[in-house]
């Protein structure tokens, strides 16, 4: 449903690319996770999506229309993206934030209708955010923060829902409700594109593994066959050692002293 | 906000307007206020209404308006509570022109307009450099530009005045000190049609200012363009502080303090952001000047002075707020 | 008649309260009046006193005290006043500078001009070689002040801004450059022309009049300026008489409150003032009552203080005089 096609992305007077051809694919019905160390790429990637940096070369389509023709208005009701970081300088309640991701419905001028208003609370409900919702944006803790920003995609409609770095700051309860909510969401339909550092919680909720190092794609697969101790030991630069966890049955990898 | 909160907004402007026009060093009857509204000027009274007092409370609303539209859409836009009109050089650049014109002998028609195109030019200077730094839609680089241009800005207006004759000092401090005392018919109008305007298209951007406050890649993945709703939002801004710093001088903390004196009372859209500082920045600045007028007769205390005294305590109040 | 000596601290400390010299763009410096009492309108020319006594030393408007041993015979006078004065009493041929306002009389502008009067190039005045220099007594010029006696050159600073300055100085500038009686000639031929143009004045009503000297803010002509003290002489009130500084920012509203019978200007500035939108609230600006003068006879409290009380007294009041 979104296909990186060959994706060369250097920066203004970077010496080297930043992404070097990569391809890969987040299809509906599953989840896509993009892995690899700091600077290798994955943040870029989504850059890349939402159009906030260009590309030297390759394209980028969803649903095989190229994002480069499309209007923002009509990405953002087909993708919806969370990026790293957010900060409001003027902060609103939690509702109200939720309803900023029916602007691309809206535009400048149309008022909300019940159709909008539906889907907000149905997007405020399956974040799990219904007791937050009078609450101020600054009133609530990190994590009930990632989950606020969740619902605001939910409500933007899409049929794609690309998130980088969601589950910062979250506990251990938290993070796996959210990565059982995409896990449910990839089960539903939705086309879900993954950036994240937690390797282990990846290898058990993904449908598919993009490993990146140095900007390019070093090994895609299903988690078994990108969580080979060769290959992650040789990119995140670190001796380990993958097992098979005993209690959930997925690959999971755990990090040696240094020698 | 509701409908009940506007009107409310709006009639106190009406009654700051209406007070102001009968209020100063001549205490001008109702009666004769209603004459000279009606046309009935003979009587020294309603003449001073029409050419003293109507002028002035017009320009001070016009000027309120423009900044507290400029100041909303920019602390939205650039994420930051202490964004103001004239950062963007808007301030430096004007006084430069002013001080320009002022110096070479020229007079009242040509100041403002040496004035405007001051305030433009330093504006286009600040994009330039920020563009130079890499980066047009990262505010923080986009402020310091802002500085930059400003603080060239001053050198260049000490030089000028460090050997000029007094006249031009004079004539020059008192331009920066803000006024809305020589409004004429034509300032007025041209005033008028830069803040309508202006206020339209900010009023227009209000919904894409929301989500620029989301942060530049959160607004794209919203389908906003950011780049351009920004240079939309800052050339549109700074167009209208060019031209009332053009019409009145420099009239600082108006398009700080409004803002989030709107927000206070409750409005976080920026549609109603806009509109609301429209006509809260009217008021203050109607309420400014009638201070300036009679706080200490029969000197009249500069606008921008006024501003400022009353800028200063709300900070005051502000900082304390903060955890 | 309030005497000079103990007055100088008085007029030192009222002088920050003083309007600040305004110039014009033409090369013609207004200098105004520090703070007088209001006895200064009952002022007779007949009432003037001696200089302090024989003995004492006269003490200049910086309070420094005049010791002048012999006549100067290289002068630098920066100050249209003084300069005028000085040609008038027949020391116009020792003048080796002067600034560069100061062209009364025509044969000043033979004198080589040494550029502004207030913070004047000291060395430019150095290298003239004078024997003493006349400043005016602002706090501008101070530091230059200072830094001439510190070279050793005798310097004086003249306050000149009232009609008694006028006097007390040129009397002064008489004993100093060794002609006393010329001196004292010609302040009491221009106190003649004074107490005429009065007598002449007395018994007609008294218009009110409102002097303008700056537009932008506005100033006016207080009660302590020279220009104050010739229109009451011609027979009218200045409407700011009360303020004892010679000029102050005053509001529009504030004059259209007082009403003023008369608008006296200078004739450059007629027009301006016709132009302003907002003066059109003053009745008298709006009924055309403006006056305008000759602003090279009126803007010094010098020699020409006569023929400056007539001209005006013939505009209050034409066919008076004469």
């Amino acid at each position: 449903m979104i296909r990186f096609d060959d994706v060369v992305v250097r920066y203004p007077r970077a010496s080297v690319d930043a992404l070097s051809g990569v391809s890969l694919e987040a299809r509906r019905g599953a989840l896509t996770a993009v892995v690899g160390p700091n600077g290798s790429g994955k943040s870029t990637l989504v850059r890349a999506l939402i159009r906030r940096t260009a590309l030297t070369r390759g394209g980028i389509f969803v649903d095989d229309k190229p994002v480069a023709t499309m209007d923002g208005a009509e990405l953002a009701r087909t993708v919806a993206v969370v990026t790293q970081r957010e900060e409001l300088a003027f902060p609103v309640s939690v509702l109200e934030y939720v309803q900023l991701g029916r602007f691309p419905h809206l535009g400048a001028w149309h008022s909300a209708g019940e159709r909008d208003r539906r889907a907000v609370e149905e997007s405020i409900d399956a974040a799990g955010v219904r007791e937050l919702r009078e609450r101020r944006i600054d009133a609530i803790s990190g994590g009930e923060w990632q989950r606020v920003r969740l619902a605001r995609a939910l409500a933007q409609g899409g049929s794609a829902l690309v998130l980088d770095e969601p589950t910062t700051f979250l506990d251990v309860g938290h993070e796996m409700a959210v990565f059982e909510l995409l896990h449910r969401l990839a089960r539903a339909g939705q086309a879900v594109l993954l950036v994240s550092h937690q390797l282990n919680l990846v290898a058990r909720f993904a449908d598919h593994m993009v490993l990146f190092h140095h900007g390019s794609v070093s090994a895609a697969g299903t988690p078994d066959d990108v969580m080979r101790a060769d290959v992650l030991e040789r990119v995140y630069e670190w001796p380990l050692v993958v097992i098979r966890d005993p209690a959930v049955g997925a690959p999971a990898l755990v990090p040696l002293r240094s020698r | 906000m509701t409908l009940a909160r506007w009107l409310m907004l709006l009639a106190s402007l009406a009654v700051a307007a209406f007070v102001a026009i009968a209020v100063g060093t001549i205490t001008v009857p109702l009666s004769a206020v209603f004459d000279a509204f009606r046309g009935v000027t003979d009587s020294t009274p309603a003449m001073v209404v029409t050419t003293l007092r109507l002028p002035r409370v017009a320009l001070a609303i016009l000027i309120g308006a423009g900044l507290g539209m400029s100041g909303a859409a920019l602390q939205g836009t650039m994420r930051n509570p202490l964004a103001e009109p004239y950062l963007l050089g808007v301030s430096g650049g004007a006084a430069v022109g002013a001080v320009i014109a002022t110096t070479l002998g020229f007079g009242a028609t040509i100041v403002p307009l040496a004035a405007f195109v001051g305030a433009l030019t330093a504006v286009g200077a600040a994009f330039i450099v920020a563009r130079a730094a890499g980066s047009l839609g990262d505010p923080r680089v986009l402020l310091m530009a802002g500085v930059v241009v400003g603080a060239f800005a001053n050198a260049a207006i000490m030089v000028m005045l460090a050997n000029a004759e007094s006249n031009t000092v004079r004539n020059a401090l008192w331009w920066m000190m803000g006024s809305v005392a020589d409004a004429t018919r034509t300032q007025i109008t041209v005033l008028f049609v830069y803040v309508a305007a202006g206020g339209c298209a900010l009023v227009l951007l209000g919904r894409q200012i929301d989500i620029l406050a989301l942060g530049e890649d959160a607004a794209a993945g919203l389908g906003v363009d950011v780049d351009r709703a920004m240079r939309n939002v800052f050339v549109v801004a700074s167009l209208i502080a060019a031209a009332t710093v053009a019409a009145a001088g420099l009239v600082g903390f108006v398009g700080l303090v409004v803002p989030h004196i709107v927000r206070a009372a409750g409005v976080r859209h920026h549609r109603s952001l806009v509109a609301g500082s429209a006509i809260v920045g009217g008021t203050l600045v109607v309420l400014a000047d009638l201070l300036g007028r009679i706080l200490r007769p029969p000197a009249e205390l500069p606008l921008g002075a006024v501003t400022a005294l009353v800028g200063v305590p709300f900070f005051l109040i502000k900082l304390r707020r903060l955890r | 008649m309030a005497t000079r000596i103990t007055t100088y601290s008085a007029l030192r400390a009222s002088f920050s309260m003083a309007g600040v010299p305004v110039f014009r763009l033409r090369s013609t410096v207004l200098i105004f009046a520090s703070a007088l009492s209001a006895a200064l309108s009952g002022c007779r020319a007949a009432d003037a006193p001696r200089v302090a006594t024989a003995a004492a030393d006269p003490v200049d408007d910086f309070g420094n005290r005049i010791a002048i041993t012999k006549p100067p015979a290289r002068i630098v006078s920066l100050n249209p006043t003084t300069t005028e004065i000085l040609f008038a009493i027949g020391a116009g041929g020792r003048l080796v500078g002067r600034s560069q306002y100061d062209t009364f009389p025509d044969s000043a502008k033979t004198v080589p001009s040494l550029g502004p009067a207030l913070r004047p190039s000291v060395e430019a005045i150095v290298a003239a070689k004078p024997d003493l220099v006349i400043l005016y007594a602002s706090e501008d010029n101070r530091p230059a002040f200072d830094r001439l006696r510190q070279a050793g050159i005798p310097t004086v600073g003249f306050k000149l801004d009232s009609i008694d300055h006028f006097r007390r100085d040129t009397r002064l500038l008489g004993r100093i450059t060794g002609d006393s009686a010329r001196a004292v000639a010609v302040v009491d031929s221009v106190s003649a022309t004074l107490e005429r143009v009065r007598r002449a004045t007395a018994n007609l009503p008294r218009p009110t009049v409102f002097i303008p000297t700056w537009e932008k803010p506005i100033i006016a002509i207080g009660g302590g300026s020279f220009l104050s003290e010739l229109v009451e002489i011609a027979g009218g009130t200045n409407i700011y008489a009360s303020i004892p500084t010679p000029s102050a920012t005053v509001t529009i509203e504030d004059i259209v409150a007082r009403n003023p019978d008369f608008v006296l200007a200078g004739r450059d500035r007629e027009r301006p003032i016709r132009a302003l939108a907002n003066w059109r609230a003053i009745p008298a600006v709006r009924d055309n009552h403006i006056l305008a003068f000759d602003f090279d006879l009126i803007s010094r409290p010098s020699v020409q203080l006569g023929a400056a009380a007539v001209a005006i007294a013939t505009l209050l009041h034409p066919g008076s005089v004469r």
